[in-house]
């Protein structure tokens, strides 16, 4: 490999430290909660207008005073050693980190298989102008290497250095001292803040918060307590707070395609860059609460290697985001990203089929009619087909769904049957992925369709692994920076 | 109730050993007998006059469904057993399982990340152990329990072969 150096062309393989403010970026909570903890007294003692230090405790001062300083002087020491001994490196087709100075950890990940590359600013980070970054295997736990803080632009840099290495990119032989160019990006959408303000309007949420607050007023004069409401207020400002997040989370969400990957940006104070390397995706969901279909809005959500479970966890909830709400034509965007190549020869038809339609149009398969007492209201969504290259499945009269499982992506796939199932003829068909947000599953199809979708789709995932040969996304054959169904999908839309 | 099997037909199936029924009649042993004894102290303390609560009734009632139901549990062993069973195919493992929740899943060799061999007390007192595939997905909980050690040697060697030649990304 050669010599592709770092920020400001430094040598390939030199040990650096992260930015020097990091120790104060990170433990400004800390030394905050000292200063708070020592201040307070005396603050409020001054606003009483009695002597800064309580007389009781006046002849001990000194040792209180020293006491408190010498906490402040180990904590800001303990954060200065961590970041003298915190050291990265990146080289011949490895991340290396070295932390640590009672317990030594040193780790590295290569390159190649990275699932996915963040850069993270917290709003005080963002203030200094650092940023964290993020570099994600696939390993359920934690992420593989973060390095926090960096300069943006080094940030922005080493990103770039590193999936440069990892697509296998051929550096230019002439200047093998030349940074890795960062790959040029293209907006493909922006949510609007007003949509997204709507879309949380119209959440799931929002709904139980007025059924629940009716609840409460109708109980509340039913028992003539007045004192009812200050029980809610707890619960109010958890779902101001759940709001805020998601508003602060979400806003300012745009997607653009690079030969690097899909890059997500998004975030009002604290910022986040997403991007994620083609074909990391193991599964993608389109779904729609029963509200949003008066406006035809869609949330899209993936489930990729690197970002693990947690859909209730906050941070993992809005990495797993690709689409927090968005309409017709940008999910048709999305899907083109994901999928560029559908394997199918109208895709637009297949996936509003999948999304929105009932019955065996676009060549899915349902649930059959004997089934209906079954699934009254689901029998006509419940559908399963399959295109060259994904599986798609879909489901729900008004919570409506539709999972998509690229063929080379799936890792198991169980038939089950239960006793009901088994009178009716019926049986289910999973798909084990990676950990995410989506399940794919084909709920009550046929026995007979079931059992061939079972042989068909073993068949098919081994014929995809067969296609795909490397984990380096450019050394592999052509790739398609503006896919097909994309351009079709502005056309409609 | 019919349990006419699902899996795809065609497939000649290799079964586990016999021997694995007692493994899991210690199993149950253990599970049902123990909870019942304990769901039964109610009655005793009953009897003996220490409680009041609760009526005799239930005190009877409790235990005697969940010894029926343990009893129906170990009557289904032996067949649960039988219905265990694997392939071999050229690319892929199948595993099935279950007589009223049937299951076949179908793991590729190519997307194995390991695979463990675990024995319990039990089962190393008969010669048993228990294969466990892991890919990269949570929900592949692909177990072949009552193998006979030797085989469960081969099979891990013959499927970490398979694997290495046929490994796939993610």
């Amino acid at each position: 490999m050669s010599a592709g150096g770092l920020a400001s062309g430094k040598p390939d393989g030199e040990w650096l430290r992260v930015h020097p403010a990091t120790p104060f970026v990170r433990g400004w909570v800390a030394l905050a909660a000292i200063g708070y903890f020592f201040g307070r007294d005396s603050f409020e003692r001054m606003l009483q207008g009695q002597p800064l230090i309580d007389d009781r405790l006046a002849g001990r001062a000194p040792w209180l005073l020293g006491a408190g300083a010498l906490m402040l002087v180990l904590a800001v020491l303990s954060f200065i050693l961590s970041w003298y001994f915190t050291r990265y490196q990146v080289a011949e087709g490895y991340v290396r980190v070295n932390t640590g100075f009672l317990f030594k950890q040193q780790r590295q990940a290569r390159l190649d298989r990275v699932q996915a590359i963040d850069i993270v600013q917290p709003l005080l980070a963002r203030i200094f102008g650092l940023a964290e970054l993020k570099f994600e295997v696939a390993d359920a736990g934690e992420s593989a290497v973060r390095l926090a803080y960096l300069r943006i632009g080094d940030a922005r840099q080493l990103r770039a250095t590193i999936l440069a290495r990892a697509s296998g990119v051929r550096l230019d032989p002439a200047q093998p001292e030349a940074a890795a160019p960062e790959a040029p990006e293209q907006q493909v959408l922006q949510v609007p803040p007003s949509r997204l303000f709507g879309s949380l309007l119209l959440s799931e949420q929002t709904v139980f918060i007025v059924l629940g607050a009716a609840a409460s007023v109708v109980l509340s004069a039913l028992t003539e307590n007045r004192a009812f409401f200050l029980y809610l207020i707890p619960a109010v400002l958890g779902f101001v707070a759940a709001y805020w997040s998601s508003f602060n989370k979400g806003y300012n969400f745009t997607a653009a395609i690079s030969p690097d990957g899909i890059r997500l940006r998004y975030g009002l104070l604290d910022t986040q860059a997403q991007t994620l390397p083609p074909g990391r995706i193991q599964a993608l969901k389109v779904a729609q609460p029963p509200l949003w279909r008066l406006f035809g809005w869609y949330r899209m959500q993936v489930n990729a290697a690197g970002y693990g479970a947690g859909a209730n966890n906050g941070e993992a909830g809005s990495r797993t985001t690709l689409l927090p709400v968005g309409k017709w034509e940008d999910v048709l965007n999305m899907l083109a990203l994901v999928l560029p190549d559908p394997g199918t020869a109208d895709p637009v038809r297949v996936f509003q089929q999948g999304v929105n339609g009932l019955d065996s149009d676009g060549g899915f398969v349902t649930t059959p009619r004997r089934a209906r007492l079954l699934a009254p209201l689901g029998w006509r969504r419940n559908a399963f087909a399959a295109t060259d290259t994904a599986l798609l499945m879909r489901s729900g009269r008004w919570w409506r769904q539709l999972v998509v499982v690229p063929h080379q992506r799936t890792q198991s796939i169980a038939l089950q049957q239960g006793p009901l199932a088994r009178r009716f003829g019926l049986a289910d068909l999973v798909l084990h992925t990676t950990a995410g947000p989506v399940a794919p599953r084909v709920i009550q199809a046929d026995l007979r369709e079931a059992q061939g979708l079972f042989d068909a789709q073993a068949a098919r995932a081994r014929a995809a692994r067969r296609r795909q040969t490397s984990e380096q996304w450019l050394a592999q054959v052509d790739q398609r920076p503006t896919p097909a169904p994309q351009q079709e999908g502005q056309q409609r839309g | 109730m019919p349990t006419a099997a699902i899996d795809p037909p065609g497939i000649t199936w290799l079964r586990v050993s016999p021997k694995y029924v007692t493994v899991r009649l210690v199993e149950w042993a253990l599970g049902n007998l123990v909870m019942v004894a304990v769901l039964s102290l109610p009655l005793v303390f009953v009897r003996l006059g220490w409680w009041r609560w609760p009526p005799l009734w239930l005190a009877i009632g409790l235990p005697a469904f969940m010894l029926l139901l343990a009893l129906w549990r170990l009557v289904l062993i032996p067949r649960q057993v039988r219905a265990i069973g694997y392939a071999e195919r050229e690319d892929d493992l199948l595993i099935r399982g279950g007589i009223f929740f049937q299951r076949v899943m179908v793991v590729p060799y190519g997307r194995m990340q390991y695979v463990d061999i675990s024995a319990g007390p039990v089962e190393r007192g008969l010669g048993l152990c228990t294969l466990k595939l892991h890919t990269a997905s949570a929900g592949t909980n692909a177990g072949i329990p009552g193998l006979p050690a030797a085989e469960g040697a081969r099979l891990r060697e013959q499927l970490s072969a398979r694997g290495e030649a046929r490994l796939a990304g993610l």
